[in-house]
């Protein structure tokens, strides 16, 4: 593909993403996993897309918009990571995919505010009864200022990027210690997913549960889907001594 | 206000296509989900306010300022404000049951879906992605699409079954019982994941010279060893500390403990103190 069909296709695929993200979450498109795993089907390299995509997925679990708070957009960044980080650069995705997300990050602000335009229609449109208006406006514009905030970008860069890439990486490959930077720094990231969960969660309340998760994987060296197991059985004789004194 | 029209199985699916479809377009800051919720119900205020002095009144009310869980949350706020509806209820009884339900069930939906359900299914995936397998992230599609489909259809059937008691019955009960549950299950999934998946270690070595038998010998320490015989993960578990502490106590926002980590990482990688 030339860069300029490939820029439309992803751009196309940004547009479906931030679409899925707003309303149906038929499949989480938003979730870098997802949007770097299907960037790596459309430019062919599905290795690079599950590397880039599932290496983001883990700095940006637990990370969410709680109430419509801003996060990096790991998801614009593991597209435009996985098209750089293609055929074997996995160092310069990764590395582009990181300020990527984060500059993204002033755009979505500036979408989420623009977006006021749709709820001040609508109120013209409910002042005059018109539902047919507002059902016009919400089926074909609602997404498109969110849509084309990251889909635009996206298209630019990976249409007139590549010069660009091409010096930055030539640049990594002369200073190894950036490298090592950004992958301890990548290392590093997941914590604040981890301590976003746990700001959220209970964790005062139950702090007991938190740590025999950690002593059994940590000492006992007991696998994921284990823990899980022990956890529902734990939780199920905790409800039962619980509720069983109160009834008694 | 009282209306003789029936709401029928179709009526809710119509609101439930155009919930799935539009749920959260036109987000903003002023009134956030508040435009794809009055979407979502337009087709039931159409039929229960046919005159459309009413209708208008029923339009610029449901309006206003929404913000829930789009997940968990909407689907079952609409069932139960479906019935109302249908019951005759003042505008003043649907904006309270909105307002009412909205703040905890935005706690308890981010809490199930965002915090809990997805965090495992994704670091599951994302894990698997990383080994090559693409599994990983099929997988999690279909645990995406199957369930989220199956509980936003359930929630929006049963809530207008139970109609107005739906306040009492969230209040206690059943669902506090499930979801404290889950959160014991998830807490102990989380305590167990979360120091696999950051990765901080140190290569940092330091020389040692101790005398045996009246001759020195120098020796390596490794300070990674030395950290692990004292608790094992011991730098990934203060990272995460660190962050909770910042997040809860000193009110950064997510950004900023993110520029922070890359910040610590960046240096400590460039410099050999961590890798």
């Amino acid at each position: 593909m030339s860069p300029i069909l490939s820029a439309l296709v992803l751009a196309i695929w940004t547009y479906i993403c931030v679409y899925d993200m707003l309303s149906p979450n038929f499949i989480m498109a938003s979730r870098p996993l997802i949007a770097g795993f299907v960037t790596g089907l459309i430019v062919g390299d599905v290795k690079t897309g599950m590397l880039i995509g599932g290496t983001l997925e883990l700095m940006a679990l637990g990370v969410y918009t709680y109430g419509g708070a801003t996060i990096p957009d790991y998801m614009t960044g593991a597209i435009l990571g996985t098209y750089f980080g293609k055929g074997g650069n996995f160092d310069v995705g990764i590395a582009l995919a990181i300020p990527a997300a984060l500059l993204m990050t002033q755009v979505d602000v500036l979408n989420r505010f623009l977006n006021f335009v749709y709820v001040h229609r609508a109120d013209r449109y409910a002042e005059a009864g018109d539902d047919k208006g507002f059902d016009r406006m919400m089926v074909w514009t609602s997404h498109m200022i969110w849509g084309f905030s990251r889909a635009i970008p996206v298209f630019l860069a990976i249409a007139f990027g590549e010069p660009v890439v091409k010096s930055i990486s030539a640049f990594f490959e002369s200073y190894p210690w950036i490298n090592k930077g950004i992958t301890a720094a990548g290392g590093l990231l997941p914590a604040i997913g981890y301590a976003m969960l746990l700001k959220i969660l209970p964790v005062d309340k139950y702090p007991a549960f938190l740590l025999l998760g950690f002593v059994l994987f940590a000492y006992l060296k007991m696998p994921l889907l284990g823990i899980a197991l022990f956890a529902v059985a734990v939780a199920g004789i905790f409800q039962y001594v619980k509720y069983q004194k109160k009834e008694a | 206000m009282a209306t003789k029209a029936k709401i029928t199985h179709a009526d809710i699916m119509k609101c439930f296509w155009r919930y799935i479809f539009m749920a959260q377009c036109g987000w903003n800051y002023e009134r956030m989900q508040s435009v794809g919720y009055c979407y979502s119900m337009l087709p039931v205020l159409k039929k229960m306010h046919p005159d459309p002095e009413d209708f208008k009144e029923a339009f610029i009310t449901n309006l206003n300022f929404f913000n829930t869980n789009p997940i968990v949350g909407t689907p079952l706020i609409m069932g139960a404000h479906i019935a109302l509806e249908e019951a005759g209820a003042s505008y003043d009884t649907t904006e309270g049951l909105k307002v009412g339900l909205m703040g905890p069930l935005a706690g308890v939906g981010d809490t199930l879906v965002w915090a809990l359900y997805n965090s495992i299914i994704f670091s599951i995936a994302a894990i698997m992605a990383l080994n090559g397998n693409a599994m990983g992230p099929i997988l999690a599609m279909v645990l995406v699409f199957f369930p989220y489909m199956a509980v936003r259809y359930w929630q929006i059937t049963w809530a207008y079954k139970e109609g107005s008691n739906l306040l009492s019955t969230i209040g206690g009960g059943a669902i506090g019982r499930i979801t404290e549950f889950v959160t014991i299950v998830g807490l102990m999934v989380i305590g167990g994941f979360a120091p696999s998946i950051v990765r901080l270690t140190t290569p940092l070595a330091y020389a040692q010279s101790t005398v045996v038998n009246g001759e020195t010998v120098t020796q390596t320490v490794q300070v990674q060893a030395q950290l692990d015989s004292i608790l094992p993960y011991m730098l990934p578990v203060l990272a995460t500390f660190m962050c909770y502490w910042l997040l809860k106590k000193k009110s950064w926002s997510p950004i900023q403990v993110i520029l922070l980590l890359i910040v610590i990482g960046f240096t400590g990688g460039a410099l050999g103190i961590f890798g």
